[in-house]
């Protein structure tokens, strides 16, 4: 008997709640999206009570011209409990009304275009079963930006690291900084006078990108370095490349490196060769030329895909003394199984401050440092403020949480 | 000569460096325009930088078959290989094949580069064992963590592993989601910050050796 | 090598690497010659990329971008040929292109032959556009302008033209987006310069050994589904219920793996022996 009493009661408040009349969108406001690249418009307009799965919600936009709303056309349809500003990839600061507020972006379709400068009409109808009922009709038109204030905290972080970076460096001029021991750069003049013992050459690989990558350029500043030693010793050094601008470059440095050694007799043009930019076609070379010169020493610095085991593990099978250094993790366990020394990450960037002890490199190293810490703590603060958000359902943690996401 | 070779390329390096890193945080069309144009720039470079690369290529083997240096033949075989593919790469127009036909190009392409290349790619599993039972060794304690990982991996990884060990798939993939995923995002993290500083650093023309040429 | 003097366990830890190719390849070989068809189990991530193309409307705009070359045929194609399948199965509108030049031909061929199995008209139901010079520069002028990017397909059509791009001016136009990459360019480039610019959503595939260095992509949900290596493309066969050469590979992977757990439980044996007998 309680059970269906239950029932009915229940039957009776359903039926009840589909009766309520659904009422035109309130405080409805059209605009030119903010920050974005143009062709679009927002739209938003206040959360009503009877908002739920029942009822819907469409959004109509035609020319300019057009008064009555019902002539327009229909470019989105959703359920009444969704599309919220909540669901926008955007900070607060660049939010103009509350988070629970309806928010949808008019942008071109299939027979709808929207372009820049145009001046276009816009509604917003709420529908329920046959109930349709239309907000006010609003004209606004869509413009491009010349700057993505949702990126802001971006900017900030990005230039406070940079001046950070730059403070570090004059700090490093007027200071002496520790330096962490690097053992795989330990391991370069070692493996360099082992081949001068032997009379076999060093090969450098500078890996398998262009100067765009920050990794090549390390790779093509340590072969510097690494150029200079061997010049030194006089011993035969070979580069062989996957990309023809990276060649050339290199072939700079090392004749530079050749003439800082005071033997710029000895420096060979050719050192620095092209094989080609096909990945496997450069592996197989790579490894020919590993089983016929038997290079005492193999470097492997910068940027490495699949070819990475088939050129490492062909070096241990001639025993020579190998080194990496490579940004690419998903390399690193096989050069970290198959050589003897890797520059993990990072490392490769802070092998040219190792060895070439100036304060601007170690400057730089510790502005890294530095910047590690923020990020770490930026991750702690971050996890213990979106767990008390997330708690106590308190809006402020998400002030500063902003300040750190990645927005669009 | 100092300001073509120095001052005009770090100049060069300060303004698109600046204006390309500025080029992010602006969505005007523009912006986006000018990044298009500019990496349309940079491949005509790259086509003519490839002129260089394929010169030096030539010069090299040039020598070795000149000297009759050891394994000369094989340069002989670049020399044939190149110039042959070439030759029917422009014959056919590039085409591998035309209304359904294989070209000469796509015979060398699908009977040549294609099997070469797998069996390339296909050298990495013998690789992959050869270097795991030279190296593979349980060394320290944390190499045995890491020993430890990989079997499970490997066995989480296969039907017959998690036939084996039903277990395995489930904390293989835990290991991978969770354990892999944050040490990457670590190692990641550091490599970015290393990297922008770099960038910084070469923007601003503080790191000029990448130019060669020294310090001034 | 196998110097007087030698223990035995010396001798096995310095055993010739040939015997470990030769064992590598019995072990490959022989299940392929003698299947025996284990269960396999479905991951969430592969899931994931089949989840959203099956709840995609019919008629939405698919975009497969083949990112790979011949070299990575055995473990990606059988992805590729999935995926295809399952979008035809769902009469999406396919787009396929490829950044990698050397893949060109072989993504041409991959992409007639399983459009000719399922029935699929060139130009109406799926279009491949071939490659663009450019890597990543090619993603962001495909952003910006479809058209411009490709002027025509990989037949020499005016992209303008083809039903199948009526209405698909740009990236902005895609529903779904899925790049199998071997490499760069491939699954993060699409990510940075496709999606985080202009707003679709995607999904990844790649290589075996690629695979866990995209987790970290995964887990943000910075693409919403990642096939990696032969084990994905299977379950995704599994999943469309088509069963081709991975779920025939996955057998061979398997007798490999164990093979090469074996090989480091023996090193390791050897190696401890060893560490013994020096005290």
């Amino acid at each position: 008997m309680v059970v269906w009493t239950l029932l009915v009661f229940g039957w009776l408040c359903s039926s009840a709640l589909a009766q309520i009349s659904i009422s035109a969108p309130q405080d409805m406001r059209v605009f030119d999206t903010p920050s974005d690249g143009g062709g679009s418009l927002t739209v938003q307009w206040a959360p009503s009570s009877w908002d739920g799965p029942d009822a819907r919600y469409q959004v109509l936009a035609g020319d300019a011209a057009v008064t009555d709303p019902a002539a327009l056309t229909i470019i989105a349809e959703f359920p009444g409990n969704s599309k919220y500003v909540k669901d926008a990839k955007t900070a607060w600061w660049t939010r103009n009304v509350d988070k629970t507020w309806h928010q949808v972006l008019v942008r071109s379709a299939k027979g709808f275009e929207v372009k820049d400068g145009i001046f276009y009409a816009v509604a917003v109808a709420a529908v329920q079963g046959d109930q349709r009922v239309f907000s006010q009709v609003l004209v606004a038109s869509p413009s491009p930006d010349w700057f993505n204030w949702n990126q802001l905290n971006n900017l900030i972080i990005a230039l406070s690291f940079g001046g950070l970076v730059f403070y570090s460096i004059s700090y490093a001029k007027r200071h002496e900084i520790f330096l962490r021991r690097i053992p795989g750069l330990d391991a370069v003049d070692e493996a360099i006078g082992r081949a001068t013992e032997l009379g076999k050459p060093i090969l450098y690989l500078t890996g398998a990108h262009d100067l765009h990558d920050p990794s090549t350029i390390a790779a093509a500043v340590i072969l510097g370095k690494v150029a200079k030693r061997a010049a030194l010793y006089e011993t035969e050094l070979l580069v062989p490349h996957r990309e023809p601008i990276t060649m050339a470059v290199c072939q700079e440095i090392t004749k530079q490196a050749y003439l800082e050694a005071g033997k710029p007799d000895l420096f060979k043009e050719d050192a620095n060769f092209f094989i080609t930019a096909d990945q496997f076609s450069y592996t197989a070379a790579v490894d020919g030329i590993m089983l016929r010169k038997k290079p005492a020493a193999n470097f492997f610095m910068g940027a490495y895909f699949a070819e990475s085991l088939l050129l490492t593990e062909t070096g241990a099978s001639t025993g020579a003394i190998q080194i990496a250094g490579t940004d690419s993790d998903h390399q690193l366990p096989f050069f970290v199984t198959t050589c003897d020394y890797t520059l993990i990450g990072e490392e490769l960037y802070a092998a040219s401050a190792y060895l070439s002890k100036e304060p601007v490199q170690i400057g730089t190293l510790l502005g890294q440092d530095i910047g590690k810490a923020v990020v770490l703590s930026a991750i702690g603060i971050g996890i213990v403020l979106a767990t008390v958000g997330a708690v106590t359902g308190a809006q402020w943690p998400q002030l500063f949480l902003d300040l750190l996401r990645d927005l669009k | 000569m100092i300001f073509l070779r120095r001052q005009l390329p770090l100049l060069i390096t300060l303004v698109t460096g600046l204006l390309f890193a500025a080029q992010y945080y602006v969505p005007h069309p523009a912006s986006e325009q000018m990044l298009t144009s500019a990496t349309k720039w940079l491949q005509i470079v790259g086509g003519f930088a490839l002129i260089l690369g394929v010169t030096s290529l030539f010069h090299q083997h040039a020598v070795k078959i000149r000297r009759q240096e050891a394994g000369w033949g094989y340069s002989l075989v670049l020399y044939v290989g190149m110039l042959g593919t070439i030759a029917v790469g422009l014959w056919t127009n590039g085409k591998e094949s035309v209304e359904g036909t294989m070209t000469a190009f796509g015979w060398i392409y699908n009977y040549m580069m294609v099997p070469l290349q797998g069996t390339m790619f296909a050298i990495l599993a013998f690789f992959i064992a050869s270097a795991a039972y030279r190296s593979f060794r349980a060394k320290s304690r944390e190499a045995a963590v890491l020993l430890v990982a990989a079997v499970i991996v490997m066995m989480g990884r296969v039907p017959l592993g998690e036939y084996l060990i039903p277990l395995s798939g489930d904390v293989s993939s835990w290991i991978l989601n969770v354990l892999n995923s944050s040490v990457r995002r670590a190692i990641l993290i550091g490599v970015s910050l290393g990297a922008v500083a770099l960038s910084f650093k070469i923007i601003f023309g503080v790191e000029r050796s990448y130019l060669g040429g020294g310090k001034e | 090598m196998w110097m007087a003097g030698m223990t035995f366990s010396e001798k096995m830890l310095k055993i010739d690497r040939r015997i470990i190719f030769l064992m590598i390849g019995l072990c490959t070989l022989l299940p392929l010659l003698y299947p025996v068809g284990l269960p396999i189990k479905t991951s969430s991530e592969v899931r994931g990329v089949y989840d959203h193309i099956e709840s995609l409307p019919e008629g939405s705009v698919f975009l497969l971008s083949i990112d790979f070359d011949p070299a990575s045929k055995p473990e990606l194609y059988p992805q590729a040929i999935a995926l295809l399948r399952h979008a035809f199965k769902k009469n999406l509108h396919v787009i396929t292109m490829t950044l990698w030049v050397s893949g060109t031909g072989m993504a041409d061929q991959l992409v007639t032959q399983v459009a000719k199995e399922m029935g699929k008209e060139n130009g109406t139901d799926y279009t491949f556009l071939g490659w663009s010079p450019g890597g990543q520069a090619v993603i962001i002028n495909m952003g910006q302008d479809l058209y411009s990017a490709y002027p025509s397909d990989y037949r020499g059509k005016p992209t303008k033209e083809l039903p199948i791009l009526e209405g698909v001016r740009s990236l902005k136009d895609v529903g779904y987006m899925v790049s199998l990459g071997a490499g760069r360019p491939g699954v993060e480039e699409w990510y940075v310069f496709g999606k985080d610019k202009y707003k679709f959503e995607m999904g990844g595939g790649c290589t075996g050994v690629m695979a866990p260095g995209l987790y970290p992509l995964l887990r943000s949900g910075q693409i919403n589904g990642l096939i990696g290596g032969l084990r994905g493309a299977a379950e995704y066969e599994n999943l469309i219920g088509q069963k081709g050469k991975a779920v025939a590979g996955m057998d061979a992977q398997s007798a490999t793996h164990l093979a090469i757990i074996a090989l480091v439980i023996m090193c390791n044996l050897f190696y401890f022996s060893l560490r013994q007998q020096k005290g």
